[in-house]
């Protein structure tokens, strides 16, 4: 089957064409923010020039819609109704969104100590809508341990007539704790909903289009590097915020010899550079979830640290006891002289010093030679400077990264003893400038490296090569004989709780995990493996009576290795 | 997004793994449902609340405040070095300015784990704050000021011995009345060696004292005390089993009126000791620390359950406590202290100690010089035996102990009596504790 990936970046759209798993085509266009179809559009007819004639299509898509609309505070008016129970007092949370506490109240092991009120739920959804939400979250404290409050709460607005275009409930969105972070979610995935509904039946509609036959499905791109189905994007739109980034790191994997050790990715960019972190060949999750224009969600999602230091930084000069220093960004100075600007950049640095072989080397000599003389350094040695300060910072950035990994709290004395190994054994590196700059900072860190072929288009590449990725969280209190799966809103009684020990957990947790799997319609659902899991006694004065399996299940991740063949990879397609 | 009056530094140290038995209080979950409490109210988004964590401590750090018979390794698991290592990263986050404050939530606890270390005791085997206090008069100096305020439930003997001669060091111990409760010491009568007498503060408080009384002994008498000797360093031993739910003990705070406490007291370094009503109490309470160490808003924190009224009677008897230590303390200097420790060169006493989770009975005979000069070296002889027959004694040990700023004449005594007491051989092991110069030996027969 051929892969289409594209991925919706804020400047350009990017596109590749995968057939059996070798780039066989990638086509570029400006992203159009005004209207984000078109622009997928224009991609897609671009990279449909690739297609043989016959044969299915898959097409991947990341984009920046919910991104956007979260970061520009467009989307659906909304609201959100909680039931916070006692403890940390909402009111000086400042959410920045209507919120509207209720009565009612789950405790930690998901027993409901108050039950919820209903006519108070019917006035808040009214008052809500009276001032003008029409989608409209409910998330409850504990509700991932047990979702009562937030389904009956959901099935009165429901019935109630009043019409909100999305109610999203937060146990829906994640196993996890955090009150907080569930209510924000709940709220964003809601305001998204409408606008995440409407591209999903533009693209239905595209793909009755004749030239556009050959695609059979579109799945859509997840922060966490995963895809899921339309239909489940419009359930789930909060899922694809900060997709883009992902793709870059899905792209680098796919594309990396180096697919079962611990690495370190470094995305060299105009503006920005972009790390990520390789974990024996799996990428590194953000600890709580992503974070957004301020929102702090729930949202599973890869962890990735953006830094302002690229190939257009600024170059700013410390005069320090007679010596020079050279500090780079975080801000963008434009155009390198090389190619046509007028401030000196590491790009011109690069080619003065012939490290990279583009623009105009005399040009990119003579800004760096404007910049050097006042300082009474020869240009040769101002380029050098630049491009020691460069590594300098990019190696102290990384450097930074792994020592907070080194100090993540553990919770076990055999995790403390022996803590987990994040360290890198290979820098692998991407973007335009990473020629130049990767061997030097692998250098200073005494790693390997590694250069992927595309400066561009990895992105693209990673959209094409995501695969789907599902997970849930089974919670079993055996004393209080009750199961909680929150993904999919299950809360049942266990049958002879006194049986269901940690093996029969671990079971129904990969049996549940296959099954919903399987329901979402993706491939290899049976390919389900325990991430997490904890499993306690529960006491009463000295006595076992009970324990409480907590397991988290997922289908495993995976990413297509793709292949480059010369003639694509950069400057030659 | 909430943010902090106050940065604090939390180390949590739950120790899923570790236990003394799967149905003791002391076991695997015990910090389950305050992690999942913490973690759901999203206490660790706060800005300025930061997560660490703890190291492993080295036999040295356990040196400076114990001496482990016969060794360290005998005595202390990796979950205890690493509860060890917590609290001092405690102190070190306050020292270093990384926070303002720091909340060593970790377990196993210490404060019932004295200076001589057979075993384990009140589920103690060695006793994290006195470990850290070693670490801060290391680190700093010999004559920083350090209060300890500890409102456990229990009396908090062990740290109270092992600091009863020291004056750098105020201990204020908040309990539940020994007539009542483990280990049945903790009077008001019990204030100290010669050396800083005065300055070992027992407040023990009728059993059934709530927010009310807890306050109140707070109020008029803990922060009189502490704006009095000025310290410049308070630790807080933050016990949680007062909470009205606990079922070892039998008071009755809640969790606002333990944050309230903290609020009160605003301690630098808070670490968790006891606190048994794991579901009940403990994620209410620490939360209700936490919030009010960070500087925010604690007064919706509640329990599921309502907290029993404080009975009627119980608030004359705090208040009578109150007086008779407020008194103590303002004569604490007019005592005469020969009529006390004596006019000899030496004071001595003897004790008898249980170990209940390990079922020992230590004996010991302890001698402090009374020094004009410094606050006197120590001998100590020790002797454990299984509490039902003293045949399974290991024999006798004995312990040199050279105090912090010690004089001169102290330490050549101090020094020799070691090399004594090894040549005579009648121990089967002699100790030599020398916290000033970091170094602690010891001969085996």
């Amino acid at each position: 089957m051929d892969i289409i990936g594209i991925d919706v970046g804020g400047t350009n759209t990017d596109a590749a064409f995968i057939r059996h798993g070798r780039v066989v085509g990638m086509a570029k266009v400006p992203t159009n923010h005004e209207d984000l179809i078109e622009s997928t559009k224009q991609a897609m007819n671009e990279i449909m020039a690739y297609y043989a004639t016959s044969g299915q299509v898959q097409l991947h898509l990341s984009t920046t819609l919910s991104t956007n609309a979260i970061i520009e505070g467009t989307g659906s008016p909304a609201a959100a109704l909680g039931m916070p129970g006692p403890g940390v007092n909402l009111a000086a949370l400042d959410l920045g969104f209507p919120f509207f506490p209720l009565g009612g109240y789950i405790d930690h092991r998901g027993r409901e100590v108050a039950e919820l009120n209903e006519g108070e739920v019917l006035a808040a959804a009214k008052e809500a809508k009276r001032a003008g939400a029409e989608a409209l979250a409910i998330a409850g404290k504990f509700s991932h341990r047990n979702p009562v409050h937030e389904q009956r709460a959901g099935a009165l607005v429901a019935a109630s007539g009043l019409g909100f275009s999305n109610v999203t409930l937060g146990h829906r969105l994640s196993g996890r704790a955090n009150f907080p972070r569930r209510v924000v979610t709940a709220y964003l995935n809601s305001r998204v909903a409408s606008l995440q509904t409407h591209f999903c039946r533009i693209i239905e509609n595209l793909l009755e289009m004749e030239k556009y036959r050959a695609i059979r499905e579109v799945l859509i791109l997840k922060a966490d590097g995963g895809t899921m189905s339309l239909e489940e994007s419009c359930q789930l739109p909060v899922e694809t915020i900060l997709s883009g980034p992902a793709a870059s790191i899905l792209g680098a994997q796919a594309l990396s010899k180096h697919t079962q050790e611990n690495a370190v990715i470094v995305d060299i960019g105009g503006t920005t550079t972009d790390i990520a972190v390789i974990v024996a060949g799996e990428p590194l999750y953000q600890r709580r979830g992503a974070d957004i224009a301020g929102y702090r969600t729930l949202v599973p999602a890869l962890f990735t640290r953006s830094i302002g230091l690229g190939g257009d930084s600024e170059v700013h000069v410390q005069v320090e006891e007679g010596e020079v220093r050279f500090r780079l960004g975080p801000r963008r100075a434009g155009t390198p002289a090389a190619m046509g600007g007028s401030r000196p950049t590491p790009t011109d640095a690069a080619v003065a010093l012939e490290m990279a072989r583009i623009g105009d080397r005399g040009r990119a000599r003579e800004c760096i030679k404007e910049l050097a003389e006042p300082l009474g350094l020869s240009w040769r040695q101002a380029a050098q400077g630049i491009i020691e300060a460069f590594t300098g910072q990019l190696v102290e950035e990384v450097r930074a990264i792994y020592q907070r990994l080194a100090g993540i709290p553990l919770y076990t004395v055999s995790e403390i003893l022996a803590p987990p190994d994040f360290h890198p054994r290979v820098m692998v590196g991407l973007g335009g400038p990473a020629q130049v700059f990767i061997p030097l900072a692998a250098k200073l860190m005494g790693l390997p490296w590694e250069i992927l072929p595309f400066s561009e288009g990895a992105n693209a590449i990673g959209a094409a090569a995501a695969r789907p990725t599902a997970a849930i969280t089974l919670h079993a209190d055996t004393e209080l004989e009750v199961l909680t799966i929150p993904e999919i809103g299950y809360h049942g009684r266990i049958d002879r709780a006194l049986l269901f020990d940690r093996q029969r957990a671990r079971q129904e947790a990969l049996r549940q995990a296959a099954s919903y799997a399987q329901r979402l319609g993706l491939p290899d659902h049976e390919d389900v493996y325990i991430v997490e899991e904890e499993s306690f006694n529960v006491v009463r004065g000295f006595h076992t009576v009970g324990r409480i399996h907590s397991i988290r299940a997922q289908l495993r991740p995976r990413v297509r290795r793709i292949e480059v063949t010369e003639d694509i990879a950069d400057g030659k397609a | 997004m909430l943010t902090a009056k106050h940065k604090v530094g939390l180390i949590f140290f739950p120790a899923f793994d570790w236990c003394i038995t799967p149905d003791h209080p002391e076991r695997e979950e015990r910090l389950l449902y305050t992690r999942d409490q913490i973690l759901e109210e999203g206490l660790l988004d706060v800005e300025g609340i930061e997560e660490y964590r703890p190291f492993v401590a080295e036999d040295k750090d356990i040196l400076r405040a114990h001496v482990c018979v016969p060794s360290v390794a005998a005595r202390v698991t990796e979950s205890h070095r690493i509860a060890v290592g917590g609290t001092m990263l405690a102190a070190d986050l306050v020292l270093d300015k990384k926070v303002d404050r720091a909340f060593a939530l970790l377990r196993p606890p210490g404060h019932h784990a004295m200076r001589i270390v057979h075993g384990s005791r009140g589920f103690c085997t060695v006793n994290n704050e006195a470990i850290m206090v070693e670490h801060i008069r290391h680190r700093l100096s010999p004559k920083t000021r350090i209060a300890i305020v500890d409102t456990d439930a229990h009396h908090a003997d062990g740290t109270q011995d092992i600091f009863y001669n020291d004056p750098g060091i105020l201990h204020i111990s908040i309990h539940q009345d020994g007539r009542t409760l483990y280990p049945g010491t903790g009077d008001v009568q019990e204030r100290g060696g010669p050396a800083a007498y005065g300055q070992t503060v027992n407040i023990p408080l009728p059993p059934g004292t709530g927010d009310e009384g807890l306050l109140y002994v707070m109020e008029k008498a803990v922060m009189p005390i502490l704006a009095d000797w000025e310290p410049d360093i308070i630790i807080n031993a933050a016990g949680q089993d007062n909470h009205f739910t606990d079922p070892l003990t039998h008071m009755n705070v809640s969790a606002r009126g333990y944050a309230r406490l903290t609020d009160m007291l605003g301690p630098d370094i808070v670490v968790l000791e006891g606190g048994y009503s794991i579901e009940g109490g403990l994620p209410y309470v620490n939360v209700g620390i936490l919030l009010a160490l960070a500087g925010l808003d604690y007064s919706h924190v509640k329990e599921p359950v309502p907290q029993p009224t404080q009975p009627p009677q119980v608030m004359g008897q705090i208040e009578r406590i109150t007086e008779t230590v407020m008194r103590a303390w303002a004569t604490r200097d007019q005592v005469d202290r020969s009529r006390l420790f004596g006019e000899g060169e030496y004071f001595q006493r003897h004790r008898a100690i249980y170990y209940d989770t390990d079922n020992l009975l230590e004996e010991q005979r302890e001698l402090i010089r009374l020094c004009p000069d410094c606050s006197g070296w120590r001998l100590i002889y020790s002797k454990a035996s299984g509490y039902y027959s003293s045949l399974t004694s290991r024999g006798q040990i004995a312990a040199v102990v050279i105090p912090w700023l010690a004089c001169p004449k102290c330490r050549a005594e101090a020094e020799d009596k070691y090399e004594l007491i090894a040549k005579e051989g009648r121990c089967r092991q002699v100790f030599l504790q020398d916290v000033a110069r970091d170094a602690f030996t010891n001969w085996r027969k």
